[in-house]
């Protein structure tokens, strides 16, 4: 019996002393996706990416915003998300300590962007941060000046706008350009 | 479709006040009672990795039992399936009052990936009023007893929801190009994601960036297979250096017009010298 305890004593305390001390998780993992407001453009590739619709990206109930919304408690902790975002504003943080008591809506983040009307049919189709932020990614992209006007007059109509007037400037024979 | 009411009895032996007092007075271990409802045995598994002498819960008292007439708190596992939904009501109902519910992993809490399924009730409270909810898929042992100690008072809730609703100046997210050009940074993120996934890309396309930034004219192609030369030199892993040269090969090259001797040569023969 002392022997068994001298062998204990030799080899040390293997339990982690977890809740009395601060538990250091392993390299890489993945747990909670952080989200970070600021730099969040509202393209929605992380709302198409997650498997199990954690994350939902739709507009309100008279469209005047676009409504980013996370629920950690659908969250299978996959990572997908952080893979596609493109300016980094979801990134899997360390954070592990995520129980909630008796209010599920605890687990909840939202965040509201303003979204973008198009200027032919005045109807909304995206966040105005991602027509901004495909501008900024267009001015550094080596364009020509009349290139670059021309695409922001792109920018701000929605897809359905754009196929209606490249078609009727393609049919009567003009060049495509959306004035 | 309807569920499961929870019958006026059991409802009254198991207020908030009561539960307070049973964990206030129990002068003995709170016996957990593990309920499987559909799910696929990763929880089961973070359930055993935490009951091991690594996590010890038993330093609160926590013991697994093999009786839902012997338990304390239900820790309810899955999605609650069709076949298990019986099974369940009658855990519930032969646990003594007053009884705590933990809804365990992303399944229990709200469905989890399977929230849609046609066979499933998606999540524990759906069924019967749930106390604490812990997310994860499977949730870390660590998260395990966390989500115990909050059950128990022990430890305080960290998360509450957050809503940001004011929509204000967006930063320059854009950064200027080293060459002038912000397709080559795009091609370069997305050749290094391919090659060495998402996190480790990431790494890579900083250390392709920062060692080119080293030679003097970056649109100098002599300069520039010099300085990524000496990056994959310095660099300890080999799989990183290769890829400093793939992306080099690959990328730079068609930005920049090379001849074929600007290229790094990556055959594996010269690696060994």
């Amino acid at each position: 019996m002392m022997k068994l305890l001298d062998i204990t004593e030799k080899y040390g305390k293997a339990t982690h002393k977890y809740p009395f001390e601060p538990y250091n998780v392993s390299a890489n993992f993945r747990g909670k996706p952080s989200y970070i407001y600021d730099l969040c453009i509202g393209c929605a590739a992380c709302g198409i990416a997650c498997p199990s619709n954690a994350i939902t990206v739709v507009f309100n109930d008279d469209k005047s915003k676009l409504v980013w919304e996370f629920d950690c408690g659908r969250c299978i902790f996959c990572g997908r998300c952080d893979e596609v975002c493109p300016t980094g504003a979801i990134r899997l943080s360390e954070e592990f300590e995520l129980a909630v008591k008796f209010d599920k809506s605890a687990l909840i983040q939202r965040g509201e962007l303003d979204s973008q009307y198009c200027t032919v049919c005045n109807k909304p189709f995206a966040a105005k941060r991602l027509i901004k932020y495909s501008f900024e990614c267009l001015s550094k992209a080596n364009l020509g000046e009349k290139r670059l006007e021309e695409s922001k007059n792109y920018l701000s109509i929605c897809p359905t706008c754009k196929k209606t007037a490249t078609a009727s400037n393609f049919t009567s024979g003009k060049e495509m350009v959306i004035e | 479709m309807k569920t499961y009411e929870v019958p006026q009895e059991i409802t009254d032996a198991n207020s908030l006040e009561q539960k307070l007092e049973l964990l206030k007075h129990i002068g003995r271990s709170f016996s957990v009672y593990r309920i499987d409802c559909g799910s696929c045995n990763g929880c089961e598994i973070e359930i055993f990795a935490a009951i091991t002498p690594m996590w010890d819960p038993e330093r609160f008292g926590f013991k697994l039992v093999a009786n839902p007439r012997h338990a304390d708190i239900l820790l309810c596992t899955g999605p609650v399936t069709r076949q298990m939904y019986y099974p369940l009501l009658r855990a519930y109902e032969a646990a003594p009052d007053p009884k705590l519910v933990v809804a365990l992993g992303a399944c229990g809490a709200t469905g989890g990936i399977f929230y849609d399924a046609y066979s499933v009730l998606s999540g524990i409270d759906k069924i019967i009023p749930v106390d604490v909810y812990i997310p994860g898929c499977p949730p870390h042992p660590a998260s395990i007893i966390y989500g115990l100690a909050t059950a128990l008072g022990i430890m305080e809730q960290k998360l509450q929801k957050v809503s940001f609703e004011n929509d204000g100046e967006m930063p320059p997210l854009v950064e200027d190009s080293v060459l002038g050009n912000t397709l080559f940074e795009r091609d370069l993120l997305v050749a290094s994601k391919r090659l060495m996934s998402y996190v480790f890309g990431r790494k890579l396309y900083d250390k392709y960036l920062t060692a080119l930034a080293k030679s003097e004219n970056v649109k100098d192609t002599k300069a520039a297979k010099i300085a990524i030369t000496e990056a994959i030199k310095t660099e300890i892993d080999p799989r990183y250096a290769e890829c400093l040269g793939i992306l080099h090969n690959d990328i730079y090259t068609q930005y920049v017009p090379c001849s074929e001797e600007d290229k790094i040569s990556l055959h594996r023969v010269e690696w060994g010298q």
